[in-house]
């Protein structure tokens, strides 16, 4: 890896906008409640939704940075009620792979909107949360690893993640492309590890 | 049903009419005036012989099927088509506990002057624990059937209110011949409007109705009709236990609101459980009225309507916190401006289509120069497709075929070239057809990823060169799919881009999968990995339906583009090309 990497930081902006058919036990939530995302442990709360009940809203927007050394792989979003004794207790959660919005389809600066399924701590459907997340269009040279879709690079991943739902051996094929890329060579193939959970269960 | 009172009343809370849930979600029943398929037989100097009709319902002395306390009613319209079968075009909101329901949420609908159109009606009573559930997601068996009535829309269109009164009726057993209440249908014509308002209100010293705690006060607001009363058109979410409610932003358009100067009844209701909501205050103004409070910093006071004295004026107060006039484009605003189609072009080459050497085959080469399934459908919704297309350039690809280097491939060229997958014009996809026909061997799977991933690369190209572009893939396919979940991945992936995805299904398969990845029913589509569907990007269209003539094939290719489009332009605050900045 080259020694930049450690340093590495996007600036992301993230609105933390709604969530849909939020559920604690197949109970639609009364309840105040709020959504928190995570990056490598840092923790942002967006401010607490009085009104929607199990259909919040809170169209909260928060400035944060990530590493792209490839020690953060995923984003985590949580959504949580305030019970009436002021406790926080947690609705569900999802996980969204940084794939989803950098280095994929999208280029630097494209609003993404991403919505997601949220489990609970039992791995039961308890809602879907949608947020969009922007990469800053900024930070120099680094910029044309992640957005310019005419180097192959990036252009082939995704296309390349998709296919090993049906091929396993062009999942193959995917590592080799990706490892070309010199410097980006660690992030890579990190980043693709977290796929194989989905190609799992479809090929059984 | 039953325990209406324990049970979850969140349901009857939501707002309706007006508000909306997320940036990406596209119009549900109140779907804009369909510009797109006007402006194709408008350019061809012909007038479509149809215009848009709005319907609002409301019922009255309806069944009560709930023990405990009253039905839960809703309405689905039909049109019965030519073969007798009935074809879902809308459905109202669930109205708690009311015998007498006054229904928000319109249901739009063509009306065609030559043809007949039957339409019927049912009305349910929705069982409480679905009360929190979009409606269109509501399995219909589930719940209980309140009455049916039917009538010809041209029946309405010819009465000079507009509007009839119909008997429900329906089958609940040998003997029993009940009053079942009778359904108020009222037709307006839709206005190609652009102009939309968004207000904040909020409520100061509301009157308390409740006895052990503050009232839960809404607001409800109706539209004066001449003839005919007041038509709800919006209702602001319910706020628990306050005398100050604070609301959301309520999002008008002027094919609700009339005109600036429609006269409007602002009503502000304590929520009750038992549907029996109770009257704080009510006020009458018109939208520019509402905007002079606004800019004025004015307040408007609730009374209370009385019938021997005067009306009584209350300490409550409305205020309008924000108002805010918008102009909303519609799709061909964007399309005139310079905004570009591009289509692509999939054809399915798997062997489930039949040996083309077969006359069964669905890709069958007819040594007379027949059309086989394929060719029409290219042939028709080519037609379409390339009087969108600017440049009339598609890339087109085939998939599942195994190509002349003996590889299965699952997105090779049409046309056989090794670079460069563009043909023009009909012409150039059907040359480039037949001549993969005679090259490309049938074989399989069906797999969709591919040329859908091929396609959100070249949609998510167009972004980072920030030009105008939208994107349309049609799939010809006759509908068998192998890999449903990797379809499934690959269609949530692209559900980002400005990239709509048209399934065109030739043949007489059973196109269940077609209808699933067709998102029309409510739910949106789920990745293996969790994630969901930003928006609906698929369309999916039978071509044996625009064979039996039920469907033109102008409308049934264009009946969902429009919308998802605007989905796409409206949640980023794209304008059309020159357009000043709203």
């Amino acid at each position: 890896m080259s020694s930049y990497s450690t340093t590495m930081k996007r600036s992301l902006e993230i609105e933390l906008i709604s969530a849909e058919g939020l559920r604690i036990d197949r109970k639609p939530v009364k309840k105040k409640t709020f959504c928190v995302v995570k990056i490598d442990e840092k923790r942002r709360d967006s401010k607490l939704d009085e009104l929607g009940g199990s259909y919040p809203i809170w169209n909260d927007k928060i400035e944060t940075e990530l590493p792209i050394n490839g020690s953060v792989r995923y984003i985590s979003i949580e959504v949580f009620y305030r019970t009436s004794g002021g406790c926080e207790k947690s609705i569900g959660y999802a996980k969204i792979p940084i794939t989803d919005f950098m280095g994929g389809f999208a280029p630097h600066g494209h609003l993404n909107f991403l919505s997601y399924r949220l489990r609970d701590e039992y791995g039961d459907k308890s809602g879907i949360v949608n947020v969009s997340i922007m990469v800053k269009p900024n930070g120099g040279d680094n910029n044309k690893y992640w957005s310019s879709p005419s180097s192959s690079s990036t252009v082939v991943a995704p296309v390349d993640y998709a296919k090993c739902s049906s091929q396993a051996t062009v999942n193959g094929q995917m590592w080799r492309q990706k490892a070309s890329t010199s410097s980006m060579s660690g992030y890579g193939g990190r980043v693709v590890t977290g796929v194989p959970v989905g190609c799992a269960y479809q090929q059984s | 049903m039953g325990g209406c009172f324990s049970g979850d009343l969140q349901g009857g809370k939501q707002a309706i009419g007006g508000v909306q849930q997320r940036p990406t979600s596209t119009i549900n029943n109140n779907a804009a005036h369909n510009d797109a398929v006007d402006f194709f037989f408008r350019s061809r100097g012909q007038f479509p012989l149809f215009s848009q009709i709005e319907l609002s319902l409301s019922g009255s002395n309806l069944i009560d099927r709930d023990i405990t306390s009253k039905s839960d009613p809703m309405a689905v319209m039909y049109l019965r088509k030519k073969d007798g079968k009935l074809e879902e075009i809308g459905r109202t909101e669930v109205i708690l506990n009311n015998l007498n329901p006054k229904w928000i949420e319109k249901i739009t609908v063509s009306f065609q002057f030559e043809a007949v159109q039957t339409l019927v009606f049912h009305v349910y009573d929705v069982d409480t624990r679905y009360h929190n559930v979009p409606v269109k997601t509501l399995k219909l068996k589930d719940q209980d059937f309140l009455g049916e009535a039917t009538c010809v829309l041209s029946e309405i269109m010819t009465r000079p209110n507009r509007s009839v009164t119909l008997h429900l009726t329906g089958n609940f057993g040998a003997g029993v011949n009940r009053r079942l209440g009778t359904l108020l249908v009222q037709a307006e014509e839709t206005i190609a409007s652009k102009t939309v308002v968004e207000m904040n209100f909020r409520c100061i010293n509301l009157d308390n109705k409740d006895l052990f705690s503050k009232s839960d006060p809404f607001i409800r607001i109706s539209r004066i009709v001449e003839n005919s009363g007041a038509v709800p058109i919006c209702r602001t979410e319910v706020v628990d236990n306050n005398l100050n409610p604070v609301y959301r932003p309520v999002c008008l358009t002027m094919q609700q609101f009339g005109s600036k100067e429609t006269p409007l009844v602002i009503e502000c209701f304590d929520f009750n459980s038992s549907g029996n909501h109770e009257l704080i205050g009510k006020t009458e103004k018109s939208v520019a009225e509402l905007q002079r409070l606004c800019l004025q910093r004015e307040v408007a006071n609730f009374v209370y309507p009385s019938m021997v004295h005067d009306n009584k004026v209350l300490k409550g107060k409305l205020i309008v916190d924000r108002f805010e006039e918008k102009v909303q484009y519609s799709f061909l605003d964007y399309i005139s401006s310079g905004f570009e189609l591009n289509f692509m072009v999939a054809v399915d080459f798997t062997a489930s289509n039949g040996d083309p050497r077969n006359s069964s085959s669905l890709h069958y080469i007819d040594p007379s120069g027949r059309l086989n399934s394929y060719q029409q459908a290219i042939t028709e919704v080519g037609e379409v497709i390339q009087f969108y297309d600017s440049d009339r350039r598609f890339p087109a690809w085939g998939f599942g075929g195994r190509t002349s280097d003996g590889q299965v491939s699952h997105a090779f060229n049409l046309n056989g070239a090794s670079y460069g997958d563009e043909v023009v014009g009909i012409e150039g996809i059907m040359a480039a057809y037949g001549n993969a026909l005679r090259n490309v061997a049938l074989a399989g799977p069906t797999l969709f990823s591919h040329v859908v991933d091929r396609a959100a690369h070249i949609a998510s190209q167009s972004l980072s060169t920030n030009s105008p572009k939208y994107f349309v893939l049609l799939i010809i396919t006759d509908g068998v799919l192998t890999d449903m979940a990797g379809t499934l991945d690959a269609l949530v992936r692209a559900s980002d881009l400005p990239l709509s995805v048209l399934i065109v299904g030739v043949g007489n398969a059973d196109f269940k999968q077609m209808e699933i990845l067709d998102a029309d029913k409510g739910s949106r589509l789920e990745s293996s990995t969790g994630r969901i569907a930003t928006r609906d990007i698929v369309q999916f269209v039978p071509m044996r339906e625009i064979h039996s003539g039920q469907v033109s094939v102008v409308q049934a290719l264009l009946e969902e583009l429009p919308g998802q489009f605007l989905s796409y332009v409206r949640s980023r605050k794209i304008n059309p090309v020159g357009a000043p900045a709203v």
